[in-house]
């Protein structure tokens, strides 16, 4: 639920309008203006919506126990995680190395998910060659 | 470290789902344990020895590798 609108928000950019609200806001402004402090700011909460659901739906997937979750599979777990932080820091690594300017805002963008999505993807890998293998 | 949980499976006639079942694992973690990939906790590698009717030491026993 939460890639779809995300992906949409990705193809469709800012511009649409119809979620536009005024939102309050702990800190925003500062592009090129000076930074503000609680206030109220007109806001498209597409994007807000879109990151919230993306996350809720990976921490979903991340902390839901399988079907029979034992010391194994917890171990499992751990390798998944320590895993995907490596990975995805070492990603993270050559972002800041190699990419400037707009494209680095979306590596920032994407690292927000990255390291949930990491884990789960190595950690089904691991559970899928731990079944395998007779 | 060595085990012998597939020979004593043998002797009892009972596949990895069922042991897995009785001493509440997965199917998973018996065949991890099975083929040496994970060394299992105390107390399961008790509950397994408790299924056998064996101890322990019976089921697993210490390799060369495991005091490098």
């Amino acid at each position: 639920m939460g890639f779809i609108v995300g992906i949409f928000y990705l193809l469709k950019g800012w511009d649409s309008d119809f979620l536009t609200t005024n939102v309050f806001a702990v800190s925003y402004g500062g592009v090129l203006g000076k930074y503000k402090f609680f206030g109220c700011v007109e806001n498209n909460i597409l994007d807000e919506i879109a990151s919230v659901l993306i996350v809720l739906g990976a921490l979903l997937v991340v902390f839901s126990k399988e079907k029979n979750e034992d010391e194994f599979i917890a171990s499992l777990r751990l390798n998944a995680l320590s895993w995907a932080v490596f990975v995805n820091y070492a990603v993270l690594f050559v972002g800041i190395i190699f990419v400037f300017d707009v494209p680095f805002f979306w590596i920032l963008v994407f690292n927000m998910f990255t390291i949930l999505f990491i884990f789960i993807a190595r950690f089904y890998w691991l559970l899928y060659k731990a079944s395998k293998n007779e | 470290m060595k085990n012998s949980i597939k020979v004593e499976r043998a002797k009892k006639n009972i596949t990895q789902a069922q042991l897995a079942e009785m001493v509440k694992v997965s199917r998973q973690t018996i065949n991890a344990i099975e083929l040496g990939k994970y060394n299992p906790s105390t107390t399961l590698a008790l509950k397994m020895a408790h299924v056998f009717g064996t101890s322990v030491n019976d089921v697993f026993e210490l390799e060369e590798t495991d005091w490098k």
